[in-house]
């Protein structure tokens, strides 16, 4: 079932993007609840789909042990998607009940494809969620002003 | 007559239940297509469905209050007790994950929900390089 685009406008991720823009993604993202200690995604799974979180409090954890937890709505998991070889770098896990928006991997990037404007807000978003975790992912020491869990 | 010979040998009830059941069958099988549509989308979408119903099944077995201080069987001090006992064997800092498996391990009541009360209420810290360490925090009694 496809998302509520007025519930779309709430989340600091599409904050900046058109109504028509809202209403193409509308079209493709839809709600999932999620319970107590379900796997969202693997690390080294292909990564297929890309969530934000609506409600509900997740986990996500990488190779050595190194993890962080996601507490707030717009919060988003699955950056993978967006990288190559296009593989889970990390596991994420619900750490409460919740919900969060699934956005299927090729029909985003298809999207993207498509529509300059909004590959050009998303990308500009999703990179610095990206620059925040890769660290984690890879091991590396993060910087103390580099919060991992900023959406 | 014909007639007369057909009520003797109760031709009329016997018609007349005939008429019934060849009308209940056409009922039924034009019910039975009209909702073939459905049963085709539950077919399309049965693992889905499979996973629906399994996650009704394990929600509804683990049912019971989520939140620490509502808890019948352990305090929040209990349960503050234990999680610290565990952390103690831990490295510090320590990883999440390794104290959400020695939790379940331990067959400790709701791990998941717990280590995130315990992170909202500031028991367990992340040290913001990946991993989390143990601060105690003073419980005030309402």
């Amino acid at each position: 079932m496809p998302v509520d685009i007025n519930l779309l406008k709430t989340i600091p991720i599409f904050e900046d993007i058109c109504k028509i823009n809202l209403h193409k993604l509308a079209s493709i993202i839809y709600p999932v609840k999620v319970s107590e200690e379900e796997v969202l995604t693997r690390r080294g799974n292909t990564a297929t789909s890309f969530y934000i979180v609506t409600s509900g409090n997740f986990m996500v954890f990488f190779k050595g042990g190194r993890s962080f937890t996601l507490h707030s709505r717009g919060d988003v998991i699955g950056w993978s998607s967006f990288l190559t070889p296009f593989r889970y770098k990390g596991s994420s896990v619900a750490l409460t009940d919740g919900e969060v928006l699934c956005i299927p991997a090729q029909k985003l990037l298809r999207l993207i494809q498509e529509n300059s404007e909004l590959a050009s807000k998303l990308i500009q978003k999703i990179n610095h969620v990206i620059q925040n975790r890769l660290p984690l992912a890879n091991g590396q020491p993060v910087k103390d002003e580099a919060a991992p869990h900023t959406a | 007559m014909g007639l007369e010979a057909i009520a003797e040998h109760n031709g009329w009830s016997i018609a007349l239940l005939g008429i019934c059941i060849v009308f209940t069958g056409l009922a039924v099988l034009s019910f039975s297509i009209s909702r073939l549509h459905k049963l085709l989308n539950l077919w399309d979408n049965r693992h889905g469905a499979i996973r629906r119903i399994r996650k009704g099944f394990v929600s509804s077995r683990n049912q019971g209050p989520r939140i620490m201080v509502e808890r019948s069987a352990e305090s929040l001090e209990e349960t503050v007790r234990q999680y610290h006992m565990l952390v103690g064997t831990l490295t510090d800092p320590f990883a999440l994950p390794d104290l959400l498996n020695l939790a379940k391990k331990r067959g400790l009541y709701h791990p998941y929900s717990t280590v995130n009360d315990l992170i909202k209420r500031g028991y367990i810290q992340p040290d913001q390089k990946g991993f989390f360490y143990w601060k105690q925090q003073t419980l005030t009694k309402k």
